[in-house]
C-alpha cells in the first residue's frame, strides 16, 4: 500500500498533472464567485477539453474545478451577501454582518481557514473510508447492487420530499431518457422513433450540459443577480494575523469537515445541507449561540467546513460503489469510463496509483485553493462584477461547441440545446433539477443490475429480500421513506393542534 | 416563486401524460421480438418507470382538475423571457450555421449579435472580444484538439 502512495504522490507531483490541478482551481474559484454559475456549469464546460488527457490529469482539472468552486462560492457570500454557491448562503449568514462591522477579513479568515480545514478532513475521510467500504462492496452481486442504487434514488426523493410529485416525475423522465437508444443486452432499439441519430441514446454529457450550462446561462440572461454593488475589502491580500482567530474553533472545523463528508456520502442530499447542518451543530455546541446569525468567525468556518468537505464525500460511493452521490461527480463518472476505467470495488485493487495520485491531487486543490484566494483575494473578489448576461453568452457557445467536440455529432449539440430549455424551464420552476440527472445516471446501472437480479431469480424478485446486504438496503430504504413521512406528519398534526385556525 | 401555482401542476400533468401515452405506445416503440422472457427483456425497466410517472402525476392532475380555492396560474412575476427567448434563437441559428457558414462566421457572428442584443456597444466589447474568443475557440478545438468540423456548405455552393 506504501508503495502505491508514493507512485500517487510521484504522479501527483508531475508538472502536467500539478498545471492541471492549479488551473482547474482557478477556474473553479472563479466559477464559485460568479453568482450563478458555480463549479457545475465550470465543469461540464470544460469536460469536452478533458477527453484528450490522461485519465489522472483529466480529473485533476475537474477536481480542481470542483472544490475550488466551493472556496470561491464564500467570497461574494461575504462581501456582497450573494452567495457565488448556493451552499454559500449559509455564509452569509454571519459573514455579511461581519463585513458591515468593518471585519470583512475576520470573516473571509474563518470560512478559508473553514473551506481548507473540511476540504482536507474530508480526503483524509475518502483516503480511510474507501478502502473499508470497498472491502464490503466487493461482497456485492447485482442484487446488492440494485438494492444500493435504489436506496440512492429513494434518497434523492426523499431529500427534496417538499416537491415530492414534482422530485418524482422528474426522477422518471430521467430514468426513462437513460432507456432511449440500443437496449445493450437484446440490442433491441427503444425509443427511438423510427430516427437512426437517436439509437445512440441520450449521453449523459449533454444532458448534463444542457440542464445545467446552458439553462443556468439561460436564466442569467435576465436576471440582476448581485445584492449591493459595493466591495468593502480592505487590503489586497488576506489579512494573515486574522487567521489566529479562525484556529480558535478547531473542534467546529473537526465537526463540521466530518459532518460534510457523511452529507457528501449520501446521494443526492448535496451541498447545502452540508452547510446547514454543520452551522446548526455548530450553533447548538457554542458556548454563545445568539451570536450566529449576528456575525461570529465560527458560523462562517463551520459553513465553509461543511459545504467544502461534500467532493471528496461524494467521492466515496462514486470510487467504490460506481454510483455516483450527486450531478457533480455524475461527470466524473464519466470521465472515468470514456478512459475505460469503471468505479467499482475493484478499482482500489487494479488502479491504486490512480486512486493514490486522485487523494494527493485532492489535498494539493485544497492547499492550492488557499494560497491562490489568499494572495489574490481582492482581484478575485472583484471579478464577482463582470456582468452575468455577456458571461452567459460566452458560455453558451462554448458549451454548444464542447458538446459537439465530444463525438462530432450536431445531434448531441441539438439535446444540449433542449436539455438547456428544459432546464431553464425547470430552474425558473424551482423544480428539483438534480433529480433529473440522478435519473438518468443511474438509470442504466439500475436497470442493468435489475435484469441481472431477476435472470439469477428465474424472474423472482423475491432475491432482493433473500440475500442479507440486499435484504439490510431495501430495509433501510424503506426506513428512508417511511421515517421522514412519518416526522412529517407529526409535526403537521402538533401544528394543527397548535393553531387550529390555520 | 409560489409552489401554490397553478403552473407547477400543469407542468406535471404534461409529463405524467407524456409517460402514458409512451406507456400505451411502448409496445410499437421498442422492438420485443427477441427470445427473452419478459423479466429479462428490454421493456420491462421503461413499464415500470413509466408506470411510476403516471402514479407520480396523478395527484397534480387530480389538484388540476379540481383546484383548491385561491389557488393562481401567477409563477414568479418576471414575465415573459423575450430576451432569453432571442439569445435560444440566435443560439440555434449558431448551431445551423456551423454547417452552413462554418464554425468560424457563426460563432463570430452569434457573439457579436447575442452581445449586441445584450446592449453591448462599443469596437472592442461588442467586435473584438467576439473575434477574439472566436479566434481562441478556433485554435483550442481544430488546432489543439484535432475536432472535425463539417466543410460549410456555402462553400460547397459557392464553389458550384
Amino acid at each position: 500500500m506504501f508503495e502505491h502512495m508514493l507512485a500517487g504522490f510521484h504522479a501527483a507531483l508531475t508538472l502536467a498533472n500539478v498545471l492541471s490541478l492549479v488551473s482547474g482551481t482557478f477556474i473553479g474559484i472563479v466559477v464559485g464567485i460568479l453568482p450563478g454559475i458555480g463549479p457545475m456549469v465550470g465543469m461540464v464546460v470544460m469536460l469536452p477539453l478533458t477527453f484528450s488527457l490522461a485519465p489522472d490529469i483529466a480529473l485533476s482539472l475537474l477536481l480542481g474545478v470542483f472544490c475550488g468552486g466551493y472556496f470561491g462560492g464564500a467570497i461574494p457570500a461575504i462581501l456582497m451577501r450573494t452567495p457565488g454557491v448556493p451552499s454559500s448562503l449559509v455564509t452569509s449568514f454571519d459573514g455579511f454582518p461581519l463585513t458591515q462591522k468593518g471585519e470583512a477579513q475576520t470573516a473571509l479568515s474563518a470560512a478559508l481557514i473553514g473551506s481548507f480545514g473540511g476540504g482536507i478532513i474530508s480526503v483524509l475521510c475518502l483516503i480511510f473510508l474507501a478502502p473499508v467500504l470497498s472491502h464490503v462492496a466487493a461482497s456485492f452481486g447485482p442484487p446488492e447492487y440494485f438494492s444500493a442504487g435504489l436506496f440512492g434514488v429513494v434518497l434523492v426523493v426523499m431529500a427534496n420530499r417538499q416537491q415530492m410529485t414534482q422530485g418524482l416525475l422528474l426522477l422518471g423522465l430521467g430514468l426513462w431518457f437513460s432507456t432511449v437508444g440500443i437496449d445493450g443486452a437484446t440490442l433491441s432499439p427503444r425509443f427511438c422513433f423510427g430516427t437512426l441519430v437517436m439509437q445512440n441514446g441520450l449521453d449523459i454529457v449533454p444532458v448534463c450540459l444542457g440542464l445545467f450550462g446552458i439553462g443556468q446561462t439561460l436564466l442569467l440572461v435576465e436576471r440582476k443577480i448581485l445584492q449591493t454593488d459595493q466591495l468593502n475589502l480592505t487590503g489586497s491580500t488576506l489579512d494573515f494575523s486574522k487567521l489566529r482567530v479562525a484556529f480558535r474553533y478547531w473542534k467546529t472545523l473537526i465537526r463540521s469537515g466530518i459532518i460534510g463528508t457523511f452529507v457528501g456520502l449520501l446521494p443526492g442530499t448535496g451541498s447545502i445541507l452540508a452547510s446547514f447542518m454543520s452551522y446548526e451543530g455548530a450553533k447548538r455546541v457554542s458556548g454563545h449561540p445568539e451570536e450566529f446569525g449576528k456575525g461570529t468567525p465560527e458560523g462562517c468556518l463551520a459553513s465553509e467546513a461543511g459545504n467544502n468537505a461534500v467532493p471528496a464525500g461524494a467521492m466515496i460511493p462514486l470510487l467504490t460503489l460506481g454510483i455516483p452521490g450527486d450531478a457533480l461527480s455524475a461527470v466524473l463518472l464519466g470521465v472515468f469510463t470514456i478512459n475505460g476505467i469503471y468505479p467499482g470495488p475493484l478499482l482500489l485493487v487494479k488502479e491504486p496509483v490512480l486512486i493514490n495520485t486522485l487523494y494527493v491531487s485532492m489535498l494539493l486543490i485544497n492547499i492550492s485553493a488557499f494560497i491562490m484566494l489568499a494572495l489574490w483575494l481582492r482581484p478575485f473578489a472583484l471579478i464577482v462584477r463582470a456582468p452575468a448576461g455577456i458571461l452567459a453568452v460566452y458560455i453558451m457557445v462554448i458549451s454548444v461547441i464542447g458538446i459537439y467536440a465530444v463525438n462530432t455529432r450536431i445531434f448531441d449539440a441539438m439535446v444540449a440545446v433542449v436539455m438547456g430549455v428544459v432546464g431553464y424551464i425547470l430552474l425558473r420552476l424551482g423544480w428539483p433539477v438534480v433529480n433529473l440527472v440522478m435519473g438518468v445516471v443511474l438509470g442504466e446501472i439500475l436497470e442493468n443490475r435489475l435484469r441481472e437480479s431477476l435472470s439469477i431469480g428465474q424472474g423472482d424478485p423475491m432475491i432482493f429480500v433473500t440475500r442479507p446486504i440486499s435484504l439490510f438496503l431495501v430495509v433501510m430504504t424503506l426506513l428512508i421513506i417511511v421515517v421522514p413521512l412519518f416526522f412529517d406528519h407529526r409535526r403537521r398534526a402538533s401544528e394543527a393542534k397548535s393553531y387550529p385556525g390555520r | 416563486m409560489s409552489q401554490q401555482s397553478r403552473t407547477h401542476d400543469l407542468l406535471a400533468a404534461v409529463i405524467g401524460g407524456f409517460a402514458l401515452i409512451t406507456l400505451l405506445t411502448a409496445g410499437w416503440n421498442v422492438d420485443t421480438s427477441g427470445p427473452d422472457p419478459f423479466y429479462k427483456g428490454p421493456l420491462l425497466f421503461p413499464v415500470l418507470v413509466l408506470s411510476f410517472m403516471v402514479i407520480s402525476a396523478l395527484p397534480a392532475i387530480r389538484r388540476l382538475i379540481w383546484p383548491a380555492t385561491g389557488v393562481k396560474w401567477y409563477l414568479d412575476g418576471n414575465g415573459l423571457p423575450v430576451k432569453t427567448m432571442w439569445i435560444l434563437v440566435f443560439l440555434i441559428a449558431a448551431l445551423f450555421g456551423f454547417s452552413i457558414i462554418g464554425l468560424e462566421a457563426s460563432t463570430a457572428l452569434f457573439l457579436m449579435g447575442a452581445l449586441h442584443f445584450m446592449g453591448v456597444r462599443g469596437l472592442f466589447q461588442g467586435v473584438g472580444l467576439p473575434l477574439l474568443l472566436t479566434l481562441v475557440i478556433v485554435l483550442v478545438f481544430k488546432l489543439f484538439l484535432d475536432v472535425w468540423f463539417p466543410e460549410p456548405l456555402f462553400l460547397n455552393w459557392m464553389g458550384g
